[in-house]
């Protein structure tokens, strides 16, 4: 099949195009412009913005901290309309099949689970299999777990560290590591309620930092193209910019990913003892190269917070709204799901929505941000469009802003700031950059050999509108939208890496899963045939 | 092994599938009940419910919504049988059944032992309220008290961990107290429950006894849930639908009803008028009591109170082939190998095999 998609305007920052131009599909690649042949299918996409599709590298779609915020809140998820034929679950809200549906339509084609605990990788991946169109991937918590903080109390060295990290996200088929208030959790379980950087955890008197360091380091030493994802402490505290500029200080200039620093980003002035400390945050990043972020943006409105970070959840669960949360003290990490509800009104909130638009605003340079509400922590994913706009519009940003409590923004430095987005900015930072973050390189872009993932969209006044509902959307080639419309299901893969490890280490862990928890670890091995469909897996190299 | 059956008379497993696809897609409103099934199982037959604009449920719903009632009133805190079993100073076990329901438990919990992830090296305290007969034998030291009602008992236990008076007999209120004091002491307790005798409402008081505790020191819950991968296959429909079972497609999208879609209610009531019935764990036989048209995907031996139209013995995720399945043990979904691995079919396979006569439909 050769598809020929005619007179675009062809936005790829990795080929330096930013043109008006044409881009050739066959079966599930992009190729030259072959000379002499007639296209199967030919889309006169002249006035349309064409990109390669979008890629999310952290948004919570699956997994037992999600299913059971699903579970938690079915009032909020009432359901009133049937289903096209062809996409069977598809307006089910919330379900994996509306998932896929719905990132697909507005041209997303890969989206990364961030936060999968070894022993929930099973059901993350099974869940991972119902999200239609789109590829998937999952990243492996690591850093509350007592084999790991064991082999660190007692000194067994990068090697062993190594080995172990290599051996969970083997067993988890995940992407990456993930580190979610490295220590926290079981700092939690011994009765802590705040927990920072330099703070020892009990019984295996190690900081977090150290943890980090070590996780950071196996990571490298494993040549996994994702830098260690790390969720840092004290999240969401009055203040806590000090904690985020002490971690990226911590980061010693070698890789790390800042998750969602939005929420690391307040400083404690004016009267209510909350304020943005955006500006100097994004400073910081700014001058440090070895440093990504995504902002893990704010928006108003009804959502629920899902984190591995029991500790946070726990504390803020007197804030649930409705009032109601689940509090999980699991193997290692485990997991608080509590309901909350943005309100423009609310001084709190404002704040932190302008302070995750001067993160986008401020950090200079968009390889090194990326777009995220941390759904639905900041905001659902269906957000993202107006997000878009806010970004793309000064004006959009002045609306939205004025109708916020003024002594909030007074907080902020939002007014002071014109920048605009143009689209080959959107096209790094959805798109090109995601795909180096994650060593990704058959994506990302629209280059000949490229997997044919490619949004089409509608440029008009209404950024939102553009990006809800993309014109066209190829998946492998395959044209799966129309009109910001599923046409019907295809089924992706979940992207794993395969990092090299001594297997001495697989050994020593049977042993100690029989001796500590009484059963055999291959329960928690994710199994390709306990998973629906033939083909679940897409390796990506180990190597850098 | 794997027999199939048309009013009674053996048939191949094709010819079983194409007469179950017709009695269903001739219903009015079919209903899928039993639902005991690995997740595959669960998947399959989900998808089955909504080609037919059906609905589904499982045949522990009584006991998976006294916690997900509570869990979706008023929230939950929960742990897992490891962090149990390697960290709790201190247990509080709740109700009669508790091992007759997983007889396995005091193995995996192992109560006697001193737990290793405690900073304080000492054995650990065991409480039981309303152990019933043998409940708490031969597991270390275990005190006990006894409850009529164990809403009260909890309510009373409660008020006094927050230092509330109660109006009760003198020795129930030492012993109250004493039980209190433990609780409160504790480094990292973990109440465990389950069975029949809890209600919401004790489940509730018991949610609040937990979050009241956590005030001041580190305490969780372990409920034990429900057999017939009852967990497995409502984490499975949460996913798939964003609902637990009790869930319909009469509308064409699911609509989740606790009593509306309680299948027995639907089945006695008229409102449904055919069912599949599913139970791969055990040979649980349909708890209704009239007569509608049944196709059954059942376990062998299993005891019909009327002849099913059609019915497949089908094997046992685990022991008959691999599935993905709710581990009590470990509270979390796990790969379970076939420990005798056999030709009998799964019930993925079957209904995947009714589902392909009622026409084309988009892969899933
Ligand atoms: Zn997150």
């Amino acid at each position: 099949m050769l598809i020929h998609l005619k007179g675009g305007h062809i936005v790829d920052p990795v080929n330096g195009r930013d043109e008006t131009g044409d881009l050739w599909i066959e079966n599930d690649r992009i190729v030259a412009a072959p000379p002499g042949k007639l296209a199967d299918e030919v889309h006169d996409v002249s006035g349309k913005t064409v990109m390669a599709g979008a890629i999310d590298i952290h948004s919570h779609i699956a997994g037992g901290n999600v299913n059971c915020a699903r579970l938690l809140l079915p009032e909020k998820h009432q359901n009133w309309l049937p289903n096209p034929v062809a996409l069977p679950f598809s307006t089910a809200k919330w379900s994996t099949f509306e998932t896929g549906t719905i990132y697909a339509s507005m041209g997303f084609t890969t989206v990364i689970e961030p936060a999968i605990v070894p022993h929930q990788a099973l059901q993350a991946h099974l869940e991972l299999s119902d999200i239609p169109i789109i590829d998937k991937g999952m990243l492996t918590v690591l850093g509350n777990d007592d084999f790991l903080l064991s082999l660190l109390r007692d000194g067994e060295g990068p090697a062993a560290v190594a080995d172990y990290v290599a051996s969970a996200v083997a067993a988890s088929n995940g992407l990456g590591v993930k580190c979610i208030n490295a220590g926290g959790a079981t700092a939690f379980k011994y009765n802590a309620r705040t927990f920072s950087l330099d703070d020892v955890v009990p019984f295996y008197d190690l900081t977090s930092r150290q943890i980090v360091e070590a996780l950071q380091r196996a990571v490298e030493d494993l040549k996994i193209p994702h830098p260690l994802h790390l969720h840092a402490n004290n999240l969401g505290i009055p203040g806590n910019v000090a904690t985020a500029l002490a971690t990226i200080e911590a980061a010693r200039g070698e890789r790390l990913h800042f998750a969602h620093l939005q929420f690391y980003s307040y400083g404690a002035e004016g009267g209510h003892g909350f304020s943005s400390a955006a500006a100097e945050l994004a400073a910081a990043v700014n001058a440090a190269p070895n440093v990504t972020i995504d902002v893990g943006q704010v928006m108003f409105r009804q959502t629920v917070t899902v984190s591995a970070d029991v500790l946070r959840q726990f504390n803020g669960s007197e804030m649930a709204s409705p009032k109601k949360s689940v509090i999980h003290d699991g193997d290692g990490d485990g997991g608080g799901i509590v309901p909350y509800f943005y309100r423009e009104n609310d001084f709190a909130n404002a704040v932190q929505w302008a302070c995750g638009l001067e993160l986008f605003m401020l950090i200079d340079d968009p390889w090194r941000i990326f777009f995220t509400t941390d759904h639905p922590n900041g905001a659902p994913f269906t957000t993202y469009p107006e997000i878009f706009a806010l970004i793309m519009s000064r004006d959009a940003r002045a609306e939205a802003t004025a109708r916020l409590p003024q002594e909030a923004v007074a907080m902020t430095t939002l007014p002071s700031i014109a920048r605009e987005y143009n689209l080959n900015e959107i096209a790094i930072m959805t798109r090109a950059a995601p795909a180096k973050l994650l060593g990704l390189k058959d994506r990302g872009h629209l280059g000949e050999g490229g997997l044919a993932d490619i949004a089409v969209y509608s440029p008009g006044k209404d950024l939102a509108k553009m990006f809800r509902f993309a014109h066209l959307v190829f998946k492998d080639g395959d044209l799966v939208v129309r009109d910001g419309r599923g046409t019907h299901y295809r089924w992706g893969n979940a992207l794993k890496v395969n990092p090299g490890y001594d297997k001495a280490i697989d050994r020593r862990l049977a042993g100690y899963y029989d001796h500590h928890f009484g059963n055999s670890r291959d329960l928690f091995t994710v199994k390709e045939h306990l998973l629906p469909r033939a083909d679940a897996f897409r390796e990506v190299a180990c190597a850098r | 092994m794997g027999e199939a059956r048309i009013n009674g008379k053996p048939v191949s497993l094709a010819a079983a599938a194409e007469r179950a696809a017709e009695i269903l897609s001739q219903a009015r409103m079919p209903v899928i009940a039993g639902l005991g099934t690995d997740a595959a199982g669960a998947r399959a037959s989900i998808l089955l419910a909504e080609k037919l604009r059906g609905a589904y449920d499982h045949m522990h719903s009584t006991r998976i919504f006294a916690d997900l009632d509570v869990m979706r009133q008023a929230g939950l805190m929960v742990t897992t049988p490891n962090e149990a079993r390697l960290r709790a100073d201190v247990f509080l076990f709740i109700g009669k059944d508790l091992t007759k329901d997983w007889p396995a438990m005091m193995e995996r919990l192992s109560p006697a032992k001193i737990p290793p992830f405690d900073l304080v090296h000492e054995p650990r305290k065991l409480l039981w309220i309303a152990p019933g007969r043998g409940g708490a034998k031969g597991e270390g030291l275990v005190e006990t008290l006894d409850s009529s009602d164990l809403h009260a008992t909890l309510a009373s236990l409660r008020a006094r961990a927050a230092g509330r008076a109660v109006n009760c007999a003198k020795g129930t209120l030492r012993k109250l107290d004493e039980f209190a004091g433990v609780l409160k002491n504790a480094r990292f307790g973990v109440a465990v429950w389950g069975g029949d005798g809890l209600d919401s409402l004790s489940i509730e008081m018991l949610h609040g006894l937990i979050r009241d505790l956590n005030k001041t020191t580190r305490f969780s819950g372990l409920p034990l849930g429900a057999g017939a991968n009852a967990s497995g296959v409502v984490q499975t429909s949460g996913w798939m639908t964003g609902f637990p079972v009790r869930t319909s497609f009469g509308r064409g999208f699911p609509e989740h009803d606790t009593w509306r879609f309680d299948a027995t209610r639907m089945i006695e009531s008229g409102e449904a008028d055919t069912a599949l019935w599913i139970s791969a764990y055990g040979p649980e036989a349909p708890p209704w009591r009239k007569n509608i048209p049944l196709v059954a995907l059942a376990s062998p031996q299993t005891v019909f109170a009327w002849e099913p139209q059609v019915c497949v013995e089908i094997g046992c995720p685990g022991i008959d082939h691999d599935g993905a399945e709710f581990a009590r043990e470990t509270g979390s979904i796990v790969g379970s190998l076939a420990s005798h691995r056999s030709q009998a079919p799964s019930v993925a396979d079957v209904v995947s095999q009714i589902s392909k006569h009622l026409g084309e439909t988009p892969k899933c």
